[in-house]
């Protein structure tokens, strides 16, 4: 073998690994860019002295196992980043003290202290009504805050599915062109591996997902349940619907091939921003929102009885002073059945921030699920055909079919619907029973009262319920932001160890770049001799 | 282990964010001079901060309900203080009225000065506050409490109950007195009071009744007694007592002392035959100082031109003198609790400031920043950023490209 192919094979070599190191270090900046390695390998066609180098390959540095793992992680983290950013809203919410629920509260009963001083004083009386609507608006606007936060849900959820679907339309074209590419060469599709890891890593962000290599070159992606968005070159679709039982909430469903819809549960999604999104909503928005409503209805109901069994200023029996909602209540949109129910208040000790699901029974009773605690009971209307869950009343009318599902919400829209009613300072009623005259402040003493009794849940008073709810607030955000920070240091890892494989280090291509120049070099210099050579043996002849 | 160029990047950028958000938190706790922001800085701290910020407040509200209870008391102690000064100078002048030498005309002038005196007692009992709520008509304080009917008596309109207020947790305070309880009640243990029938023809007159024994049988309940004129000019009396049980006696006609039911009463001169006489504990015998004022003034306004007559003034003054005796002890007693309840406000207040110190010192403790530990965080962490700063441009400024 000559020294000028030896030598030339050597300047091919070297001109591939210096173009591999710029590339490395062109992309040093890209995202889901593996840095890439120059194989080399000893020419075999020779015999004795060898016959040079050749390129066996440009190997991308990739591990498929700390990849894999580094995408679970990022998935959880970002599902916690998600909720996190949703949480904080509720934590400011409740971090304004001067304005806060709690200090408008006090000042409302501050305001009925003032009227058991002064019980048929026009400026007492005022300032009861001023400070109550102060007070029941700015249930409202928490309650709107709420509300605004359950709509904004809504719409990222419906956001997120098109992205995952864009998402799984990409990885599945991806997969289809590695393959053509592989058959087509032979050689590695570096780059397209590259954007179809990246995009996977992308899925992940948005939803946990299982990938699986299958043939050694399509990836098979699928949810936790097994339903596949990608399978070789095809991609299934989520889809964002209303839920059935809630359809105030935006839900998933997915598609399959057919078109047919099937919902999925909230359980199958739990990592990336869907499982964030949706379990915020579940754990800490819905019994934030039920919470507020609870103290409201509670509020409301007891200032009215107590209200109502007092005399006015005109000597007439007391009205209702707060309007309060009535609970909600759904018929599932898949009933068979055309039954409904009515609900009202009843007792309101017995009141809960928990909702309740309850499936209609072939015996006429219903299986009451509590939403909130998992319990499950059966409840079978009574004499006058009325069933009580949970502090309210439910009157059942129409004929349910078996199966048939109906969403109670005792609280959760109770706070928005809370409102003052009388507007008459002469009506607030401030005298006891037997009205002893203008200056009867036994109503009014016994209203000041209520404060300090345990009505919310049959066990706190009104700071009470509210001091929960702060501290289910607190807590939440407060272990979100422990279980990010956690997971923000796991991740870190994994990252330092994928990087450790696929990451370019520029210090390390630049000495690359000087050994592979000098390897150039070199090789030129193998020409050169080879070249002397024969100019030695062609100036023999000469 | 390789570390890649873009991961040295990003760890120093993100060391340095973090070290920026710790620093940020430290001086946002300094601005705003809480350690507790927001529920999630310290969710037991955040929710205990709301059991103390109501303590906190019902605290205040009772704070200012002993305000008002403090403000109407005062103003019912003082015009309490008034009233018993009237009945004083009403009492004065019942004692002068007792002078024997009197003449029609002395009297007549005694009773324009008694009259003044029964007006002041009248309008001090239909005293406002500032509110223009009557003092003494109890929740009906809106009208006044003491009017005078048809006839020219006064009656007691207001209510029979009074407002309280919470002037402590556990404590419902009563924001005055009734009208009844001031000026038709006598205070405990007030001893008998006796009266001479109005239709009385004789000149019988008493003095007394004085309590002699106060564990005899009988003690404490009402009699009347009557009398009859017998045949041989001396005259039988009977007592009417409990469960209508009766005794009977002989009177002379020119004196004797009656006892019974652990009283004594003592007569003098002659009644006529179906004369009445009648005594009880004084709780029982209707008082009400507005009656006894009424009574004195007609007897002082009417002449004194028999027997007869001055017998009934005799009776009357008597009558009315203790009665009058028996209001102003009475308007002293309740001063005296009005007097005990705003010491009471005085003693509350003081628990009520404690009670406040303290729920701000917890919430204090709870929320509040402690300014040296805020400030050694805020320099440690100033450190930590700087320092994380000085790292990111070294490691910037250490490239292999720059050496060669």
């Amino acid at each position: 073998m000559s020294l000028f192919s030896i030598g030339l094979s050597g300047l091919s070599a070297a001109q591939n690994a210096l173009s591999t190191t710029s590339n490395n270090i062109s992309n040093v900046y890209t995202d889901g860019y593996s840095r890439q390695l120059t194989l080399l390998g000893q020419n075999s066609s020779g015999e004795g002295a060898g016959s040079g180098v050749s390129v066996d390959g440009i190997q991308r540095q990739y591990n498929s196992y700390i990849s894999s793992q580094l995408n679970q992680v990022n998935s959880r983290q970002s599902a916690l980043e998600t909720y996190q950013s949703q949480v904080n809203q509720i934590d400011d919410l409740l971090a304004d003290s001067d304005s806060g629920l709690t200090t408008l509260m006090q000042g409302f009963f501050s305001s009925v202290e003032d009227l058991t001083g002064a019980p048929a004083d026009a400026a007492a009386r005022e300032g009861v009504l001023g400070s109550s609507n102060s007070m029941a608006a700015q249930f409202r606007a928490y309650d709107s805050y709420l509300g605004d936060m359950r709509e904004g849900i809504n719409g990222q959820i419906g956001d997120v599915v098109t992205q995952v679907n864009n998402l799984s339309d990409q990885i599945s074209d991806l997969n289809k062109q590695v393959t053509l590419a592989r058959a087509r060469s032979g050689e590695e599709p570096n780059a397209l591996l590259d954007q179809r890891d990246k995009l996977v890593s992308d899925l992940g962000e948005l939803v946990d997902v299982n990938v699986q290599v299958q043939d050694g070159s399509t990836y098979q992606v699928s949810l936790s349940n097994g339903m596949p968005l990608v399978a070789g070159n095809k991609s299934f679709d989520l889809v964002a619907v209303k839920d059935s039982e809630d359809p105030s909430s935006i839900t998933i469903a997915y598609e399959d091939g057919a078109g047919s819809r099937s919902p999925l549960k909230e359980s199958v999604i739990q990592g990336g921003e869907l499982g964030g999104l949706m379990s915020f909503r579940s754990e800490t928005l819905d019994s934030a929102q039920n919470q507020l409503g609870q103290l409201a209805v509670t509020l409301a109901q007891s200032f009215n009885a107590q209200h109502e069994a007092g005399v006015d200023l005109n000597g007439d029996p007391g009205k209702a002073f707060f309007e309060i909602g009535s609970p909600t209540l759904i018929s599932r949109s898949t009933n068979t059945g055309d039954g409904s129910m009515d609900a009202e208040y009843g007792d309101v000790s017995q009141l809960t921030a928990d909702d309740y699901r309850l499936t209609y029974q072939a015996d006429g009773s219903y299986s009451v699920e509590n939403l909130g605690s998992g319990e499950t009971s059966v409840a079978s209307p009574d004499a006058d055909g009325t069933l009580s869950v949970g502090g309210v009343t439910l009157t059942p009318s129409g004929t349910p079919a078996e199966g048939d599902v109906f969403m109670l919400q005792p609280t959760r829209n109770a706070a928005a619907a809370f409102e003052v009613v009388l507007s008459d300072t002469s009506e607030i009623a401030a005298a006891g029973a037997d009205s002893g005259g203008s200056g009867d402040n036994r109503n009014a003493l016994a209203l000041l009262e209520l404060q300090n009794q345990k009505l919310v849940g049959g066990s706190a008073t009104f700071s009470g319920g509210y001091a929960s709810l702060v501290s289910d607030v607190g807590n939440r955000t407060a272990i979100t932001q422990a279980n990010l920070t956690t997971q923000e240091g796991l991740s870190d890892q994994l990252y330092a160890y994928q990087q450790a494989d696929s990451g370019v280090n520029l210090d390390e291509e630049y000495a690359n770049l000087m050994r592979y120049q000098q390897y150039y070099s070199a090789n030129a210099k193998i020409i050169e001799a080879g070249s002397t050579i024969l100019d030695t043996i062609l100036g023999l002849r000469a | 282990m390789r570390v890649s160029t873009v991961m040295m990047f990003e760890r120093s950028v993100g060391s340095m964010n973090r070290q920026q958000s710790a620093f940020m938190e430290v001086g946002e706790q300094i601005a705003s001079q809480k350690r507790v922001v927001r529920p999630s800085d310290d969710p037991q701290a955040a929710s205990r901060a709301v059991g103390v910020s109501q303590s906190l407040a019902t605290n205040s509200q009772q704070n200012d309900s002993r305000v008002t209870v403090r403000n109407s008391l005062s103003q019912e102690e003082s015009v309490l203080n008034s009233v018993s000064d009237s009945l004083t100078r009403g009492k004065e002048l019942l004692i002068q009225a007792g002078n024997g030498t009197l003449s029609d005309a002395d009297r007549q002038s005694l009773a324009t000065e008694l009259r003044g005196v029964y007006e002041a007692v009248l309008g001090q009992a239909n005293s406002t506050d500032g509110n223009g709520g009557y003092l003494f008509g109890g929740y009906q304080d809106g009208a006044e409490p003491f009017v005078k009917d048809a006839s020219g008596a006064v009656q007691y309109a207001g209510a029979d109950q009074v407002r309280e207020q919470k002037v402590d947790s556990s404590r419902l305070m009563e924001v005055g007195n009734t009208g009844s309880d001031v000026f038709q009640t006598v205070a405990a243990g007030s001893g008998y009071v006796a009266k001479a029938d109005t239709d009385n023809a004789g000149s019988l007159t008493f003095t007394g009744p004085q309590v002699t024994d106060t564990t005899a049988d009988g003690y404490g309940d009402s009699y009347d007694i009557s009398f009859s004129e017998n045949v041989d000019g001396t005259f039988g009396y009977t007592i009417k007592g409990p469960a209508d049980s009766i005794t009977t006696g002989t009177y002379d006609g020119t004196s004797a002392t009656l006892e019974f039911g652990g009283v004594r009463l003592t007569l003098e001169g002659a009644p006529a035959d179906g004369d009445k006489l009648s005594t009880g504990p004084a709780k029982d015998m209707s008082p009400d100082i507005f009656t006894t004022f009424e009574n004195m003034l007609s007897a002082l306004e009417n002449p004194l031109d028999s027997d007869v007559d001055k017998a009934a003034f005799a009776n009357t003054l008597s009558t009315s003198s203790r009665e009058m005796d028996n209001a102003l002890d009475n308007v002293l007693t309740v001063r005296a609790s009005v007097g005990s309840r705003l010491n009471e406000l005085d003693t509350l207040d003081t628990v009520g400031s404690d009670r406040k110190i303290s729920y701000a010192q917890t919430q204090s403790d709870l929320i509040d920043l402690d300014y040296t530990t805020a400030i050694s965080d805020y320099v440690l962490r100033q450190v930590g950023l700087q320092a994380s700063q000085k790292a990111f441009v070294d490691l910037q400024g250490t490239s292999l490209f720059d050496l060669m």
